[in-house]
């Protein structure tokens, strides 16, 4: 009885039981879905969103939200293949470049909120639907293939068996981890969240953690762009568009309060593998699309008012 | 008068929180036309039993009595149908809402199903009257002063003519006119008949207005009778449940000796070109009516607010902090009137609030440095006398024991220069006390302590020079002998004072 009331006092814990449960269960009556195979292959595609949802947890803590996810995630995707230099033979300029312009977008984001007081909610709303126009007139509606060695190398080497984009959102996660648990911005980050005015007061500066916190979200969504890009090996409008809101469900299912000020990314990472094991598990039942996102909302609010994590406050 | 019935009664309540009794079985019983006093420092366990006579919590054991009948399943609404009316310690106003419209909240006439604004006005008028309230009906609660927010409060209670009255810390930010203007209202409802339940740390208030009290501690009645031929000694005495001593350290006989803030043409805020300065080892003083740019002198200095001076010395430096981290970096903390929103992250633990200022400082290679943060922590809460796990929240903590935290949080820094606003509003005697000597003890180390209070007594007998603050300017500056209650209240109030060198 304890343990069970100190699985649901704790969020990431709960999102994780459930991770399990609903692997064991499904498992066990679907042919197929406990291989090894389709097990790596739904932790591949969670960790794109993982990766995506690593600079959306750090914002939604700090009170934000970014909705510019998806649209930086196609323009590193888009403009990765055109930019890559050709006299670079490993790739890695390419990449460079590209986090280096996904991570001014993300800047730009966080001066937007810092010096002209747009809420971030507008800001990074605005940003995407500029950066969609933008990429229209680059791209022109078609697919960019690349050709980049590295990018390929991302997307479909498994060294020791583990594909590499797993091995990336490891390494990620382990930096996101200890961001927010063992570095003082992290605390600051958590301060300004739960209270701003308090923070500043107490020789936080809102300005200098609202253009780093921006710009890391940009840069973590340039990562999750380039695997996206490595994984399909083509570029296009739209491509990041999936990744916007799984992005904020998989922080929200982690137990992170979309208030702010409370959370871990702890929580995010089971909450990502659970929104690709359900997309899966409802594929399996044939549902259309819409009972898909019927399930994925059902499944978010239920799960909230399980925990009942946000009426505490 | 005693042998009318009790119009609301508690009857052995009891009520915990998450296992931790608060109130332990206790009685009260307000009767029409007398003003009864609650007391207690804080946690003794005030406002959940000002919740429960509210029905705004149900008890866990024991009964809320109207009119002799148990009142059963008691919520707010059956407690305003009953006629009982709190004023919250906490504003409750919708600040986008105008006057009239908060005032009549939850009770608006209606004409159609549309609000009837010219009944509504006509109500409001009159209450309005009563608590004076002289601002156009229609203007935003926002434009409002705190202390007229809370004059704003009263009216809304007495909108529904309640025949109990609770008021729960009403003057804590009014200015002292306003204060009169309650308490002659209070003795008029106290004729017509209105049962009224108040709630200060003001002792002098109580004294003056009510003739009954009830004094909790730790949950339970240590006091319950007259309060004719009990004196302020006594009633202190009945709260903390032992004598008290004097509640003011006593002046250090050390001169002040460097001059640590100088400024000339001083603007920040409400503040309009003042000149101000303020020593090594002085406890400075400032006060005046409620709103009259006090906070934005601190802010000011702080760095916190645009502000601007012809000419400034700051712990040598020759310029105003431009924002907060380089006001800590000179050595300059604040600690701000309003802890809940501006002093303390609540929901975080105390440890955390407390090491906040200090990530940076204590960090290695960037990466926090557990053992020396938990060693700092410990440090600071066996000085402050801050007891309990740090791990608890600090929205868990009775007001005295935030403050304490608010003010523990600076220490390590080894501030040079301490802006505090309002530091023991809200807070119990003992640790006023507390807060008191170790304001002393910082001025006689060498720090300059700037403080700005609502509270009269304070400035009199903690202070060495007072500055007093009229409409954004320097009203009077006083300094030792000719700092009394009667000459910075005069100045605060605009009246020509002898003695006193504006």
């Amino acid at each position: 009885m304890n343990i069970v009331r100190s699985i649901f006092r704790n969020p990431p814990l709960l999102t994780l039981t459930l991770v399990v449960a609903v692997w064991v269960i499904a498992s066990l009556t679907l042919r197929g879905f406990g291989n090894y195979g389709h097990l790596r292959y739904l932790l591949e595609l969670a960790s794109v969103i993982g990766i995506a949802a690593a600079g959306q947890t750090l914002v939604v803590l700090m009170g934000g939200i970014d909705l510019s996810v998806g649209a930086i995630i196609t323009v590193t995707a888009i403009l990765l293949p055109l930019i890559s230099p050709a006299w670079d033979p490993t790739g890695l300029v390419g990449i460079a470049l590209a986090l280096v312009i996904a991570t001014c977008i993300g800047l730009f984001n966080g001066a937007g909120a810092a010096f002209l007081r747009v809420p971030p909610i507008i800001m990074t709303l605005a940003m995407a639907t500029f950066l969609q126009g933008l990429l229209v007139i680059v791209a022109g509606g078609s697919a960019v293939t690349v050709s980049n060695p590295a990018v390929i190398l991302l997307g479909q080497s498994r060294p020791f068996g583990i594909p590499a984009g797993i091995l990336l959102w490891a390494v990620v996660s382990i930096f996101v981890l200890v961001l927010i648990h063992r570095m003082p911005i992290g605390a600051r980050f958590l301060a300004i969240g739960a209270n701003p005015l308090a923070a500043r007061l107490s020789g936080v500066s809102l300005t200098r953690n609202t253009l780093l916190l921006y710009s890391l979200s940009g840069l973590f969504a340039g990562i999750a762009g380039v695997l996206v890009l490595g994984m399909n090996r083509q570029g296009y409008v739209g491509i990041g568009d999936p990744y916007l809101l799984t992005s904020i469900a998989a922080v929200v299912l982690g137990g992170t309060s979309i208030l702010g000020g409370r959370g871990t990314y702890a929580g995010t990472i089971p909450g990502a593998i659970l929104l690709v094991t359900t997309t899966a598990l409802i594929t399996v039942v044939n549902a259309s699309p819409g009972w898909r996102s019927i399930m994925f909302g059902g499944l978010i609010l239920s799960l909230l008012l399980i925990s009942g994590r946000e009426t505490r406050r | 008068m005693t042998d009318a019935k009790p119009l609301l009664e508690a009857r052995q309540v009891f009520r915990g929180f998450f296992g931790n009794p608060v109130l332990k079985g206790v009685d009260i019983a307000l009767y029409p036309g007398r003003v009864h006093a609650l007391l207690g420092e804080n946690g003794a366990g005030k406002s959940t039993l000002i919740n429960l006579l509210s029905g705004a919590l149900q008890p866990d054991n024991g009964e809320i009595v109207i009119d002799g009948q148990p009142a059963g399943r008691y919520s707010p609404a059956s407690a305003r149908a009953a006629g009982i009316a709190v004023v919250q310690q906490e504003l409750s106003l919708t600040a986008n809402l105008s006057i009239a419209e908060n005032i009549g909240l939850g009770a608006f006439p209606r004409r159609f199903g549309l609000i009837d604004y010219a009944t509504l006005h006509r109500g409001v008028r009159d209450v309005c009257a009563m608590v004076g309230l002289t601002e156009p009906l229609d203007m935003p609660v926002a434009d409002l002063s705190l202390g007229r927010r809370q004059t704003v409060e009263i009216a809304k209670a007495l909108y529904r003519k309640p025949r109990v009255l609770i008021l729960d810390e009403p003057t804590s930010s009014l200015s002292a006119h306003e204060a009169g203007v309650l308490a002659d209202l209070m003795v008029t409802l106290r004729d017509q008949g209105t049962a009224l339940l108040y709630i200060s740390h003001r002792l002098n208030e109580v004294q003056a207005l009510c003739s009954h009290v009830t004094v909790l501690k730790d949950g339970k009645v240590t006091g319950n009778q007259s309060l004719s031929g009990i004196d302020g000694e006594g009633l202190v005495r009945l709260m903390v449940g032992r004598e008290t001593g004097d509640l003011f350290p006593p002046r250090s006989a050390a001169q002040p000796t460097a001059t640590r803030i100088m400024v000339e043409g001083f603007s920040a805020g409400a503040v309009k070109e003042i000149s101000f300065s303020g020593r090594a080892g002085e406890i400075v003083g400032i006060g005046g009516l409620v709103g009259q740019g006090q906070e934005d002198l601190l802010l000011g200095l702080y760095g916190a607010i645009p502000a601007k001076a012809t000419k400034a010395e700051i712990s040598d430096r020759q310029d105003l902090p431009r924002h907060v981290q380089a006001a800590n970096a000179a050595g300059i903390v604040y600690v701000p009137a309003d802890r809940k929103h501006e002093g303390l992250v609540l929901p975080h633990s105390i440890a955390s609030n407390i090491i906040l200022p200090s990530l940076g400082r204590l960090a290695r290679h960037g990466l926090r440095d557990r053992s020396a943060e938990s060693g700092l922590i410990a440090d600071l809460a066996r000085q402050l006398t801050i007891k309990g796990d740090v791990g608890r929240p600090v929205q868990a903590l009775s007001g005295g024991n935030q403050q304490k935290v608010a003010l523990a949080k600076w220490l390590p820094i080894n501030p040079s220069i301490l802006l505090l606003n309002d530091p023991t509003r809200g807070v119990d005697i003992e640790t006023k006390r507390e807060i008191y000597l170790m304001l002393r003890n910082f001025a006689t180390e060498g720090r300059l302590v700037i403080i700005a209070s609502s509270d009269t007594p304070e400035l009199v007998h903690l202070c060495d020079r007072v500055v007093v603050l009229r409409e954004g300017r320097v009203a009077a500056e006083l300094e030792a002998d000719a700092i009394s209650e009667e000459a910075i209240v005069g100045a605060a109030m605009g009246v020509e004072q002898a003695g006193a060198a504006a």
